[in-house]
């Protein structure tokens, strides 16, 4: 048993604006063949830096390797030269990188990019292959990764794919060249659930299939689980702890890696809280309420179409619920939240808050005291130009305070957040990304509204990051006596949090009810399939999963491997 | 993204001045620029007391001296009727300045509103707006300049109304862009949801969002305000004698080539010394604005 | 393809209509009697009115209107009101010349900015971007009329081998029947000579024209590599192991280009504009040279149909730059014909 990968007490710094910061520290870890090994690590750990130093393409100006040394098969590549270096690329390590749409070129066609790929290492070896072996290799490899329509790929831009052939094609792409060892950055990450877990179980298969070694760098635990034999936990730079998958799991030494493990929420089991709340006043009511958009085309733009992003949706949302609305992209999830805050208007029905319709007061300062919402991205849902405070304003300058009241309210925003009162006067860039979830939270309080949209507010946050911003909405909602609509696709999260949950599939509302009832008892073949799609970081959550058959799974889903348009 | 930003550890320590102000020094073209165009205005606003010969800036005439190379008694030379070159030059660019400020102090405004206006109300709002903009860009600004100050007569009001007539679409085109590209943000929408008026979201929410755009083309745009005012006084259809233009100076200091060159070369350099510091300031600003969030 | 292509076409149409009739509003809104500009101060009333029956200028707003257009359909700009000759003659006689001028400028634009933007790139930082830097300065910064003038005055009285006026050597018998233009015309029929002196003729007026231009595009073409190359998919390329080069040109060139051609679309108007400088100091028979003879003339006519060719010239351009855009990027085909 080789070792592929050997990396011994790396140290680097980096140095931005005159100060120098140490980004990795004696990092220490190893890939033996036919290992599969994770790394995991939440944003600024230092995951990244270390991918890209293992491959070569940190840039070493700001970036500067202290001391240490990367090993591959025996070979220092720290050592290596430009040319030499190049040569195991694609050979020796291959990767995956996060976001299949920008690791595409966009404009060149996907034969072209894989062509390349393969043409280029064959000058470098040696090799003369004809242009029809090449695209022969082309397709075999796309059918490695399940793709079984390989000529209209190979045609296609990359932006004509859905995401998870993207993903898949980028796999692909890595294998080419018969690599040694593979690096996964987040794969995934960027898609559905349930496209992820194809294409986790398709990396599984071809470590299995190929002889690979791989190294999967992540932030999430439920997929540690299922991809790794060995484990790496990172914080801020360093090491904290190694181990097998089942030490790791079943015993955490390091205090990280304990508080990684329970900031995950639970999907099933003893350790999952259940909120048992009942509502018993309805405060939101959804009746018939289905919503059409237009498609245009065409030269004038003329309208060539319709498209029902809700169906006949009927919901009742008690006071005091905390009530999700799950599903995927594409679900109608997002339209529903515009619906309710009466940004647009239903193309059929009606919705009702206490008892009055929408259409009647919204827009109205009433109905803004009444409604609000947290986005899920505080990087765009904040304007980078404006101080936090005169953010935190603007619902207050509309709703008929003066600038004393305000004064004194932005400052009450910021207690009630966890805030220190200086952090008035500082920009977007300067906070956190939780921070800036924060000022979101309190902008949407500010006029103290009863009824809370959140929507995907945590979904941007790491995990630990995660439960403090999910505790502050538990308090605040005990405190003001709030209701919330809590729009996700994250279902562990929803399991510990909402008491009632909606599942939302292409515009329709698949199942509803008590939170306990549609997680233990799944009756619709989609929210099966969606809970044995989520990666769960205990045994006993895995044997509680719903299992589905491959009919099921294809009646309700769209697999990866199909064309897009 | 770059693979050292950490959506979750701010700069520690830096606010966006600090961090603005250490690339600005850094960068010496930059502050090169700042120092060109601050000689520049400190000259234009303190002429009478800076030109070594405030008459040769009017109808004056010295036959004896005409003619006469750079020396220590005129740095510049004197032109063809005996008026020292550098004063000229100096009174010259209180004309220059003069322009840019009434060309950019409308065209400016006008060109931003128009942006926002079209970016944020699209619709029919939008495609008026834009496709007039077209239009407008779409016809050669010089040949318009000098058909606009033929037919009227050419004096400096003239030029100035002719070359703001045309400034303003580049300006409504930049803000166009960046506004609809905001219209994309949450924040946007948050402010809708809080009830914002439509005031409240084109100058506090979106147009904090463009002025470095603005700031960086204000900057570009004076020397380029300057050089246009200047060509279309050299082909004869800008300011009249015998107020000072540089333009004007280098048009008639061309005849006298190449023997007495410093008629020309030496107006000539002046524009283009004005025209780099507004340039390299402009660089220096976009470098320093675009690395910042 | 084709009908995106279709559809810009036509979307130029409309902004040629609409120039059109916007230079017609400025004309006739303009003070001052085009009739008694046309026949001079001295002029009796009776003449006056008789011009003024002769150029329709008495007949309502809407009815000038339509025989302007009319007239521009057909392909007649009405007549000088100096040489009382079509426009349109003078017009196509003068436009072979800046034709020429300008599509040799364009193209000494691209040849040199977009490869020197490129180096730029690669070395950035060093002391070759930093010298290109200057270099690009120097062409944005220095008026028109200042660098035509100096090159005039090195060439002509310090070099001595490059002419400083016009065309084409008095002494030479030719005649540019085919295209116009003498380059293409002078390979045609074989006379080198021919192409050799108008090369001559050509450089300088086209280096003073290009220069601007070209520290523009440069710098724009090697902002735009330097952003692409912190793209992801150029960084996965290089993981692949695709050479160095093949990652500039065939990776980040050919995604980046679109910003440079984009600019040189929008620039060609003020590009026209520098050309009136250009053709003045060099004395360059094209519409340009025409174009500033009869603005200081006031001759009304002319100067609409030098405005309108100059419009024209500037959608075609963009046309073209276009089209290139759509064979560069698909993204661009997707989008145009979506949005349009």
């Amino acid at each position: 048993m080789s070792r592929i990968l050997d990396i011994k007490n790396l140290s680097i710094d980096f140095t931005a604006y005159g100060q120098t910061r140490r980004v990795l520290n004696d990092v220490s870890m190893y890939v033996d063949q036919g290992e599969r090994v994770s790394l995991i690590g939440q944003s600024g750990s230092g995951k990244t830096v270390t991918m890209r130093s293992i491959i070569g393409t940190l840039p070493m100006p700001p970036g500067k390797v202290e001391s240490g040394s990367i090993n591959y098969d025996g070979q220092s590549l720290l050592d290596l030269n430009v040319q030499e270096r190049n040569r195991l690329k694609g050979t020796g390590i291959s990767i995956v990188l996060q976001d299949p749409m920008l690791s595409f070129n966009p404009v060149l066609t996907i034969q072209r990019q894989m062509d390349d790929i393969v043409r280029y290492s064959d000058i470098r070896l040696g090799r003369d292959r004809s242009k029809s072996d090449r695209e022969a290799h082309l397709m075999d490899t796309l059918r490695k990764v399940r793709l079984e329509e390989g000529s209209r790929i190979l045609d296609s831009y990359p932006m004509m794919l859905s995401g998870g052939m993207r993903q898949r094609v980028l796999i692909g792409m890595a294998l080419l060249n018969r690599p040694k060892l593979l690096i996964a950055d987040e794969p995934g990450t960027a898609l559905d659930v349930t496209t992820q877990a194809e294409i986790l179980a398709l990396l599984n298969s071809l470590v299995a299939e190929e002889g690979l070694s791989l190294l999967l760098i992540t932030h999430n635990l439920g997929v540690v689980r299922e991809m790794a034999d060995r484990v790496y936990v990172m914080e801020r730079g360093q090491i904290v702890e190694t181990g097998t998958r089942d030490e790791i799991f079943e015993k955490p030494e390091h205090d990280y890696t304990h508080k990684l493990m329970s900031a995950v929420p639970p999907l099933y089991g003893s350790k999952v809280k259940t909120m048992e709340y009942e509502g018993l006043k309805p405060t939101i009511e959804i009746n018939h309420v289905s919503k059409d958009f237009e498609t245009r085309g065409g030269w004038l733009n003329r309208v060539t179409g319709d498209f029902r992003a809700v169906n006949d949706v009927s919901l009742t949302i008690q006071q005091g619920d905390i009530f999700g609305i799950a599903g995927e992209s594409g679900s109608g999830k997002t339209t529903m939240a515009k619906l309710i805050l009466g940004l647009t208007k239903p193309t059929e029905g009606q919705i009702l808050i206490n008892k009055r319709p929408i259409s009647e007061f919204a827009g109205t300062q009433e109905f803004r005291k009444l409604i609000q919402i947290v986005y899920q991205n505080p990087g765009s849902s904040l304007n980078p130009r404006r101080s936090i405070s005169e953010q935190l304003e603007v619902p207050l300058k509309f709703t008929g305070h003066n600038k004393a009241q305000i004064k004194t309210r932005v400052g009450e925003l910021l207690d009630l957040v966890d805030l220190p009162q200086d952090y008035a006067s500082m920009y977007p860039h300067e906070l956190s990304g939780g921070q800036k979830q924060r000022v979101a939270i309190a902008r949407a309080l500010s006029v103290n509204p009863k009824i809370l949209v959140l929507d995907e507010p945590t979904s941007a946050l790491d995990v630990l990051v995660q439960s403090t911003v999910i505790d502050l909405l538990h308090r605040l909602r005990g405190e003001f006596n709030l209701t919330y609509v809590f729009i996700s696709h994250d279902l562990s999260l929803m399991r510990n949090f909402c008491n009632r949950v909606a599942v939302m599939l292409r515009g329709d509302v698949v199942e509803e009810g008590r939170v306990a009832d549609i997680f233990e008892a799944p009756s619709h073949a989609y929210t099966r399939a969606l809970l044995s799609a989520i990666p769960v970081i205990s045994d006993e959550e895995a044997a509680r999963k719903p299992k589905l058959k491959n009919e099921e799974r294809d009646a309700v889903l769209v697999t990866s491997t199909a064309l897009e348009v | 993204m770059s693979i050292f930003e950490d959506p979750d550890a701010p700069m520690r320590g830096l606010s966006s001045r600090q961090m603005a102000s250490y690339r600005f020094r850094r960068n010496p073209l930059a502050l090169i620029g700042a120092f060109i165009v601050f000689s520049v205005v400190f000259a234009a606003i303190f002429a009478p007391f800076l030109a070594p010969s405030p008459e040769s800036a009017g109808a004056f005439v010295d036959f004896r001296n005409r003619h006469a190379p750079p020396s220590w008694d005129h740095p510049m030379g004197t032109d063809n009727v005996g008026r020292d070159v550098l004063s000229r030059v100096i009174f010259g660019y209180r004309v220059s300045l003069g322009l840019v400020v009434g060309v950019l102090g409308v065209a400016v405004p006008f060109g931003v509103l128009l942006g926002l206006v079209a970016g944020y109300f699209g619709g029919w709002t939008e495609t008026i707006i834009m496709r007039f903009t077209d239009i407008m860009l779409a016809l050669p600004p010089l040949a318009m300049a000098l058909a606009i100050t033929a037919v009227l007569s050419p004096n400096l009001i003239n030029a100035m109304i002719a070359i703001t007539l045309l400034w303003w679409t580049w300006h409504t085109r930049l803000i166009y862009r960046i506004v609809k590209g905001q219209m994309n943000e949450d924040y946007v929408e948050a402010a809708r949801v809080a009830g914002a008026s439509h005031t409240h979201i084109l100058f506090r929410e979106l147009l904090p969002n463009c002025f470095s755009a603005v700031a960086v083309k204000i900057s570009l745009d004076a020397g380029f305000v300057i050089l246009f005012g200047a060509s279309l006084s050299f082909l004869g259809l800008g300011i009249q004698p015998p107020t000072p233009d540089l333009g004007t100076m280098v048009a008639t200091g061309s005849e006298y080539m190449p023997e007495m060159w410093w008629q020309a070369v030496m107006p000539g350099f002046s524009i283009l010394y004005a025209i780099l510091g507004f340039n390299l300031l402009g660089d220096g600003l976009r470098d320093m604005m675009d690395v910042e969030l | 393809m084709f009908s995106y292509l279709f559809r810009r076409a036509l979307t130029l149409l409309l902004v040629l209509l609409g120039l059109a009739i916007l230079i017609f509003i400025i004309a006739r809104i303009v003070p001052g009697d085009p009739a008694r500009i046309a026949l001079g101060p001295l002029a009796t009333a009776e003449q006056v009115a008789e011009m003024r029956q002769e150029m329709g200028l008495d007949d309502s707003f809407l009815i000038q209107l339509w025989s302007y257009l009319s007239g521009l359909a057909q392909g007649d700009l009405g007549k000088s009101l100096l040489t009382s000759r079509p426009v349109m003659d003078d017009i196509l006689g003068a436009l072979p010349a800046t034709f020429e001028l300008v599509l040799f400028t364009i193209i000494l634009q691209i040849v040199i900015s977009i490869p020197l933007g490129v180096i730029a790139a690669i070395y950035r930082n060093t002391w070759v971007d930093n010298l290109l830097r200057i270099v690009s300065l120097i062409g944005v910064v220095t008026p028109g009329f200042v660098l035509a003038i100096i090159l005039q005055l090195v060439a002509a009285y310090y070099l001595g081998f490059l002419p400083v006026t016009g065309r084409l050597e008095g002494g030479i018998d030719f005649s540019a029947d085919i295209t116009g233009l003498l380059l293409i015309d002078g390979t045609l029929k074989g006379r080198f000579d021919v192409v050799l002196d108008a090369m001559r003729h050509l450089i300088l007026p086209a280096s003073a024209l290009a220069a601007a231009g070209i520290g523009q595009v440069m710098r724009i073409t090697r902002t735009a590599m330097i952003e692409v190359s912190s793209r992801d998919f150029v960084e996965a390329s290089r993981a692949y192991g695709i050479p160095e080069r093949v990652v500039t040109f065939r990776y980040m060139l050919r995604v980046a280009s679109v910003a440079p051609l984009t600019i040189l679309g929008l620039e060609f108007a003020s590009l026209i504009g520098n050309a009136f400088i250009v053709e003045f100091v060099f004395s360059w028979p094209g519409i340009a040279s025409y174009g500033v003879r009869t603005i200081l003339q006031k001759d009304l006519n002319a100067v609409i149909g030098v405005v309108l060719v100059s419009g024209v010239f500037f959608v075609v351009a963009n046309l073209t730059i276009d089209m290139l855009l759509g064979l560069l990027d698909p993204r661009h085909r997707l989008r145009a014909e979506r949005d349009s």
